[in-house]
C-alpha cells in the first residue's frame, strides 16, 4: 500500500487561498451593495399614456414618433418598416394600448407587449378576418424551402433554431448542421426565424416553386420571446416537438454561472439540471437517472469521449471556448444515437468564424486559455484552434523543496477544426481533439492519460429534401503509468480505440414526416494493459490479451405530425455486436473459476449480439402553452466500465461484452408536462420516468481489479432499476434569468452475489436534489451569479460492528449501501464585469466563490483506530473544498 | 505488483486541494454478535493454535473479545487433536506439527454452533535474504530516510504461490499486512519491498540504523491469501473502494476469519 506523499502539495495551496483571502473581502463587500438595490418595477408598455398627432405617416415613422413621445421601443420585421400604409391619428392622454388599435384597426398588423417593447407583426389572421388583402391560394400545388442558418457576426451554423409559418401550424428546426427544409403548398408566407441567444427574425417569402433561403441571424444580448411573432406554438421552446429528457445549453448560458476555480465548464452547469447528478465533490463525472458514469454516451463532434475527465475528474475535457452547444437526451433518444444505456451527451465544437479573424482567451487561477479562428477563404471556409493548459506546475518549479519543484501536474486541451464549403451541396468538415493529463511526483513514477478524437465528416445535399452526413471518426483513450520500487521499474500502459464509420441521413418527406435513416459501423479495439519491467522485482513483462469487436448498427425513423395538436416519432434501431478473435474464451462456475477455455483464431466470430431498440415519442399540445409528451426508449450498452473506486480514476477498466458479459439493455417510459407561464417569461417542465436495467455489472467481493485472469472471474451480473420525478422551472428573458431544479428519484440495485441477493441502493442513490442557478444584469457592466444546490447524501456502506483480525481491528458490514453520507449543499456566487467593449476588443473579469459559505460537505467518511484514545474507533469525514475563491479575466479581439 | 495495484491517485490530489479531516460522531447500527475464527497449523511446534473471538460494537471499546467454552479439534496427519483452552480465547494443539502437502481439518463447537474449515500447507519456498531498501521519494514525516525490508525468493514455476510476510521491528509487530501472490512472477527471482503506510505517523515504526528487523515468511494457500487479500481491500475501514465488504473466508457455518495452514521461516537482521 504505497502513498505517493501528498504532504508536499499543500504549502503552495495554502499560500493560493491565503493570497486570495482580500479577493474574497472585496467580492462580498459588491455582492452586498449589488443586493441593495432592489429592481424597479416594470410597467407594461401598453399601459403607458401619451399625447401625440400623426398626419399621414408611413407606418415606420409613425412608429418612431410614438417612440420619440412615450420612450417605448417597437420590434418589427421587414414587412412592417417597408409598409406603405399610413397612418393618421390624434390622440390625448391616450394608452398606447388605445392609441395603436386606433392606429392599425384597418390594416393588416397586430401588436403586442415584448417585455419592455411593443411587438408588431404582419398579421394573416387580422387580414382574413377583415377581408382585406388576398386571401392564401388553395391551389394543392406544394414546394420546398430549404436552406442554412448561421449567424451573421461569425458564419457559424446555428444548431436546432425554429422555423415556424406565421399563423399557421408548421415549423421546422434545423438540424445539426444548421440544414432547415418545410414543405408547403404555394402561396405567401411569413416565416419567423428563432435561436437560443440570437435575434428574432421575420423572413417574408413567396412560394411558387422550390426555393432556397439560407437566413443570418444576428447575436443578440437577451433571447426575445418568440411568443408574439407566430399564432401558434410560440415560447422559446418547442412544445410540438416530440423530444422529450433533453437539454440543451449554449456556451453562452453557462458563461456566467460560478464553478469550481473560475474553469467554465459546460458538464458542471448540466449538473444543475434534474435528473443529472455530479459524481462526486467538484467533479465532471454525471449520473443520469439513477445509470452509472459510463452509462453516458459522451460525444465530441460525433467521435465518443471515453474519459471526459481531467485531474481526476475535477474538470471536463470540454473547452468552454471551443464549444458550440451541448444537449444532453435522458429519455427518449433519437435512433441514430446507441450505445449507452442512460444518456447521450452531444457536444458540438464550433466551426471557426468564416467572416473575420478573432482571438480570444483566458487566464484563470489554475489554467489559461487561447481561441484563434478565422476564414480559410471568406464565406467559404474557415478553421478554429482553442488550447488551455493549467500551470500548477509552474508554481511547483519555483519551490526550493527538490520533493515539490520535480512534480509534473499538468494538463492541457487542443480543439481544431476546419471546414470547407465546396458548393451549394456539400461542406467538409474536419475536427479533432487532443487531451492529456500528466501527473507524476518524479520522473520514475506518475501517471499520464489523454484522449485523441478525428472526425471528418461530408454533408450533402442529394436534394432539398434530402440531407446527409457522412463521417469517418477515430477515437483513442491510453493511459500509461509509471511506478518505482525499490530497483525495480514498472510500466502498464492500457487503451482503447475507435475506428468508426457513419452514414446518417434526414429525409423531409413532406409537410407531415420527416425519415430519418443511417447505418453505423465502429471497430473497438481494447489493450486491457501491457506491463513491461525491469530491475529485480521479479514481475515478467507480459501483455494481457487484447479485445477486439464490432459494433454495427442500422435504424430508421419517422416524426410524424399527424395533426396540429399530436405528433408521434416513431422508430426502430437495430444493434448488432460481434466479439472477434483472436483471444481466448472461458466457461465459468458459480465460483468464478474457469472450467473451460476455448480459443478463437484471428477475425473468427465468438458471438453476435443482436438486439432490437425501439423508440417512439407522441406529443400532444393542449393549447399554446402547454403540451403533453410520452415516450419509450430501449438502449443496449456493450462497452463496460468496471469501477469499485470512490472517486473516478483514469484506471478504471473499459471491457467489451465477452460470451460472459451479456450486453446491458435498458428500457426507460416517460411522460412529461410542459407549461410555459405568464406569456412565456416561464417555462414549467415536469417529468416522470421508469427505467430498468438488465445484465448490469459488479465487482465480487474481494475481486481483485489488477489481476491477468480474465476479468470475468471478478464479476457478479444482476438487474436495476430506477424512477423519479423531475421538476424544473425556467426564467429565460429579463435581467434575473435563471432555474430551479428539483428531482424525487430512486435507484437500486440487485446483483447475483450481493447483499443476500436482495435490492440495496445503488450509490449514486439520492433521493432529493435541488439546485437553484441565478443570474442576474446588475448593470451593462456587471452581471452577478448564485447557485445554490441541496442534496441527500449518497448511499455508503457503513460498518455495523468491529472485530480483530491478528491484533488490528477491522469492520463488520451487513448491509450494502444501507446508510447515508451526511446530505449536501453548497452555495457558488459570481460576478462578472465587463471591463471594455468595443467593436474590436472586449474584456471582462470574472470572480466567483466555490462553496461560498464554507459548508463542510463529506467527501468520504472513514474509519480508524482513534488517534487519542487507542482503545476506541473512530469515525472520519474528509471535506474537499470549502470557500475556493477565483479570478479570471478573459478577453477577445 | 502491489505498488501499482494500490496506486493512490486520490490520495494525492485530495491533499493537493487542501482537503481537511474531521472526527465526527456518526450512528452505526449495532449488530448481532459473530464468531470470529483465526486458526492456523504451522510447520513448527506449538504453532498450531485458535483464537475465538466475537464482533463488538463500532463504539464499543477495542479489547479483544476472547470466547471461552469452545470444543475444538484439529484434523490431520491422521489423527484428531483436540485443542487445550488457554483462556481469553485461545486454544493451542501443541503437538501439532504441520507437514507440507497435508489437509487439515477444524471443527468448532460452541454453544450449538459448528464451524469447519479445512485447508491444505503448500511447499516451502526458501526466504533467501532479507535486505533493507530506501524509498527514493517518500520520506519520514520527521525527515529522516524511509526505508522498508525487503524479501527475495525464488518462485517456484510449476504451481501457484501465495506469500504472506510479517514484519517486527525491535520485537514490534507491524499491524500492516503484507501478502503477495505469483499472478505476474511466476517462476522468477523475486525482490519484494514491504512497504506500507506509516498512517499514524508512528516514529517507532520506520526503520532506523540497527534497529532489529525480524521478518517471517508464511506461504500460505490460495484461499487464504484471498481472506488476507479481501480483508485489507474492503474491511480496513479506510480503503478507497467503493463498497466494502466482508473478506471472503474459507470457514463454512457463518463465522467471519480464517483457518491457514502455513509453513513458516523467520529471519532476523540489522538494519544499516
Amino acid at each position: 500500500m504505497k502513498k505517493y506523499g501528498p504532504v508536499r502539495f499543500l504549502p503552495i495551496i495554502y499560500s493560493i487561498m491565503r493570497l486570495s483571502a482580500f479577493v474574497i473581502a472585496v467580492i462580498c463587500c459588491t455582492v452586498f451593495i449589488v443586493f441593495a438595490h432592489p429592481p424597479v418595477y416594470a410597467q407594461n408598455p401598453l399601459d403607458k399614456t401619451i399625447t401625440i398627432n400623426l398626419n399621414n405617416e408611413p407606418l415606420k415613422q409613425a412608429l418612431d414618433k410614438i417612440t420619440a413621445v412615450s420612450g417605448v421601443n417597437f420590434t418589427y420585421s421587414e414587412t412592417v418598416a417597408n409598409s406603405k400604409v399610413k397612418i393618421k391619428l390624434q390622440a390625448a392622454n391616450k394608452t398606447l394600448r388605445q392609441v395603436l388599435s386606433e392606429a392599425l384597426a384597418k390594416y393588416p398588423y397586430s401588436f403586442s407587449a415584448l417585455d419592455q417593447e411593443v411587438f408588431i407583426r404582419y398579421d394573416a389572421e387580422k387580414l382574413k378576418k377583415s377581408s382585406i388583402g388576398t386571401q392564401v391560394n388553395a391551389v394543392d400545388d406544394k414546394y420546398t424551402i430549404s436552406g442554412v442558418i448561421r449567424s451573421q457576426k461569425t458564419g457559424e451554423t446555428i444548431i436546432g433554431a425554429t422555423v415556424r409559418v406565421v399563423g399557421m401550424p408548421q415549423g421546422t428546426s434545423s438540424n445539426e448542421y444548421g440544414f432547415y427544409s418545410l414543405t408547403l403548398p404555394k402561396g405567401a408566407y411569413q416565416l419567423a426565424i428563432s435561436a437560443v441567444g440570437q435575434k428574432n427574425i421575420v423572413k417574408d417569402v413567396v412560394l411558387h416553386q422550390d426555393t432556397k433561403l439560407n437566413i443570418l441571424l444576428e447575436d443578440g444580448e437577451q433571447e426575445l420571446q418568440s411568443v408574439n411573432i407566430t399564432a401558434k406554438a410560440p415560447g422559446g421552446r418547442d412544445l410540438e416537438s416530440t423530444q422529450m429528457g433533453v437539454e440543451k445549453l449554449s456556451v453562452r448560458e453557462t458563461k456566467n454561472v460560478p464553478v469550481l476555480l473560475g474553469e467554465h465548464d459546460i458538464i458542471k452547469t448540466m449538473q444543475l439540471l434534474p435528473g443529472i447528478k455530479s459524481a462526486g465533490e467538484g467533479g465532471g463525472g454525471f449520473y443520469v437517472r439513477g445509470g452509472s458514469a459510463d452509462q453516458n454516451l459522451i460525444l465530441l463532434d460525433e467521435a465518443p469521449v471515453y474519459n471526459a475527465t481531467h485531474l481526476l475528474g475535477f474538470f471536463s475535457t470540454f473547452n468552454s471556448d471551443a464549444i458550440k452547444n451541448v444537449t444532453i437526451y435522458k429519455a427518449g433518444m433519437p435512433v441514430q444515437y446507441g450505445g449507452r444505456l442512460s444518456s447521450v451527451l452531444d457536444v458540438k465544437m464550433n466551426d471557426g468564424n468564416n467572416q473575420n479573424y478573432g482571438v480570444s482567451g483566458g487566464i484563470g487561477l489554475i489554467a489559461s486559455r487561447i481561441n484563434v479562428e478565422g476564414p480559410i477563404q471568406k464565406d467559404r471556409s474557415s478553421f478554429l484552434i482553442s488550447a488551455r493548459r493549467t500551470y500548477i506546475d509552474a508554481f511547483l518549479k519555483l519551490s526550493k523543496d527538490t520533493n515539490v519543484n520535480r512534480t509534473s501536474l499538468y494538463f492541457y486541451d487542443l480543439n481544431t477544426k476546419a471546414n470547407y464549403i465546396l458548393g451549394d451541396k456539400d461542406r467538409l468538415y474536419l475536427s479533432g481533439y487532443f487531451g492529456k493529463d500528466v501527473l507524476s511526483p518524479d520522473n520514475t513514477t506518475g501517471i499520464n492519460w489523454g484522449n485523441a478524437t478525428g472526425t471528418l465528416r461530408w454533408n450533402h445535399l442529394f436534394s432539398n429534401k434530402l440531407f446527409s452526413n457522412t463521417s469517418v471518426i477515430f477515437s483513442n483513450y491510453n493511459y500509461k503509468i509509471k511506478a518505482q520500487q525499490a530497483a525495480s521499474n514498472f510500466t502498464v500502459f492500457s487503451q482503447i480505440r475507435d475506428w468508426n464509420v457513419k452514414e446518417d441521413l434526414q429525409w423531409y418527406a413532406d409537410e407531415k414526416n420527416t425519415i430519418s435513416f443511417g447505418v453505423n459501423s465502429i471497430y473497438h479495439t481494447i489493450k486491457p494493459g501491457e506491463i513491461s519491467a525491469t530491475g529485480n522485482s521479479g514481475v515478467i513483462s507480459q501483455t494481457l490479451q487484447s479485445q477486439y469487436s464490432l459494433e454495427n448498427a442500422a435504424y430508421v425513423s419517422n416524426s410524424w405530425k399527424a395533426s396540429s395538436i399530436f405528433s408521434l416519432t416513431y422508430g426502430l434501431r437495430l444493434s448488432a455486436f460481434s466479439i472477434l478473435g483472436p483471444g481466448d474464451f472461458y466457461m465459468l462456475n458459480a465460483d468464478g473459476n474457469i472450467t473451460a477455455t476455448r480459443h478463437y483464431t484471428q477475425g473468427q466470430v465468438v458471438k453476435t449480439y443482436i438486439n432490437p431498440e425501439p423508440r417512439i415519442a407522441a406529443t400532444l399540445q393542449v393549447n399554446d402553452m402547454a403540451s403533453v409528451k410520452a415516450s419509450y426508449v430501449r438502449n443496449v450498452q456493450n462497452l463496460h466500465l468496471i469501477s469499485n473506486s470512490t472517486s473516478a480514476s483514469p484506471t478504471d477498466k473499459w471491457v467489451a461484452s465477452t460470451n460472459l458479459i451479456k450486453p446491458e439493455i435498458s428500457d426507460q417510459f416517460s411522460i412529461g408536462y410542459y407549461k410555459d407561464l405568464s406569456d412565456h417569461k416561464y417555462e414549467l417542465t415536469v417529468e416522470s420516468y421508469y427505467k430498468s436495467m438488465d445484465n448490469q455489472i459488479d465487482y465480487r467481493n474481494g475481486a481483485d481489479i489488477f489481476t491477468n485472469q480474465p476479468i470475468e472471474t471478478q464479476l457478479l451480473y444482476g438487474k436495476g432499476r430506477a424512477y423519479g420525478i423531475e421538476l424544473l422551472i425556467k426564467k429565460k428573458t429579463g435581467r434575473l434569468t435563471g432555474w430551479l431544479s428539483y428531482t424525487l428519484s430512486k435507484t437500486q440495485r440487485k446483483i447475483d452475489g450481493i447483499n443476500d441477493d436482495n435490492w440495496y441502493n445503488a450509490r449514486q442513490d439520492r433521493t432529493h436534489d435541488i439546485a437553484l442557478v441565478t443570474i442576474y444584469q446588475l448593470s451593462p457592466k456587471w452581471t452577478l451569479s448564485a447557485n445554490w444546490v441541496f442534496s441527500t447524501g449518497d448511499a455508503v456502506t457503513f460498518p455495523s460492528g468491529k472485530y480483530q483480525v491478528d491484533g488490528t481491528n477491522f469492520y463488520y458490514y451487513t448491509e450494502r449501501n444501507a446508510y447515508r453520507m451526511p446530505s449536501y449543499q453548497r452555495l457558488d456566487v459570481g460576478a462578472t464585469k465587463l471591463l471594455k467593449q468595443t467593436k474590436k476588443f472586449s474584456s471582462e473579469l470574472n470572480f466567483s466563490i466555490y462553496n461560498a459559505y464554507g459548508y463542510a460537505n463529506a467527501y468520504r467518511i472513514y474509519f480508524r483506530d482513534s488517534k487519542t484514545d487507542p482503545g476506541r474507533t473512530e469515525a472520519v469525514k474528509t471535506t474537499l473544498f470549502t470557500f475556493v475563491p477565483s479570478v479570471t479575466y478573459n478577453f477577445k479581439f | 505488483m502491489m505498488n501499482i495495484k494500490h496506486f493512490s491517485l486520490f490520495l494525492i490530489f485530495a491533499a493537493l486541494l487542501c482537503s481537511c479531516d474531521k472526527v465526527i460522531d456518526i450512528k452505526l447500527n449495532s449488530s448481532a454478535t459473530k464468531y470470529v475464527i483465526e486458526g492456523m497449523v504451522t510447520n513448527e511446534a506449538g504453532g498450531a493454535q485458535v483464537l475465538l473471538s466475537q464482533t463488538k460494537n463500532f463504539s464499543d471499546n477495542n479489547n479483544f473479545n476472547g470466547v471461552d467454552g469452545a470444543i475444538i479439534t484439529i484434523e490431520g496427519n491422521g489423527a484428531v487433536n483436540v485443542c487445550t483452552a488457554a483462556g481469553n480465547g485461545v486454544y493451542q494443539a501443541n503437538t501439532l506439527i504441520g507437514v507440507p502437502g497435508n489437509t487439515y481439518k477444524l471443527t468448532i463447537n460452541i454453544k450449538g454452533n459448528t464451524f469447519t474449515a479445512s485447508c491444505t500447507m503448500p511447499q516451502i519456498v526458501t526466504l533467501d535474504s532479507v535486505y533493507v531498501t530506501v524509498d527514493n521519494l517518500n520520506t519520514n514525516k520527521d525527515g529522516s530516510i524511509r526505508k522498508y525490508a525487503t524479501v527475495e525468493y525464488k518462485d517456484p514455476a510449476p504451481v501457484k504461490n501465495y506469500y504472506r510476510f510479517i514484519q517486527y521491528l525491535n520485537g514490534k509487530k507491524e499491524k500492516s499486512i503484507f501478502v503477495n501472490n505469483d499472478e505476474f512472477t511466476n517462476g522468477q527471482e523475486v525482490n519484494n519491498p514491504l512497504n506500507f503506510n506509516n498512517d499514524n505517523d508512528d516514529p517507532s515504526r520506520n526503520i532506523k540504523k540497527g534497529d532489529k528487523l525480524s521478518i517471517d515468511m508464511l506461504c500460505i494457500d490460495e484461499a487464504v491469501y484471498k481472506y488476507w487479500y479481501s480483508l485489507v481491500d474492503g474491511a480496513s475501514g479506510n480503503s478507497n473502494t467503493a463498497s466494502p465488504s466482508n473478506p471472503v473466508g474459507n470457514i463454512q457455518g457463518g463465522a467471519l476469519g480464517y483457518f491457514s495452514a502455513h509453513t513458516i521461516q523467520h529471519k532476523v537482521i540489522t538494519a544499516p
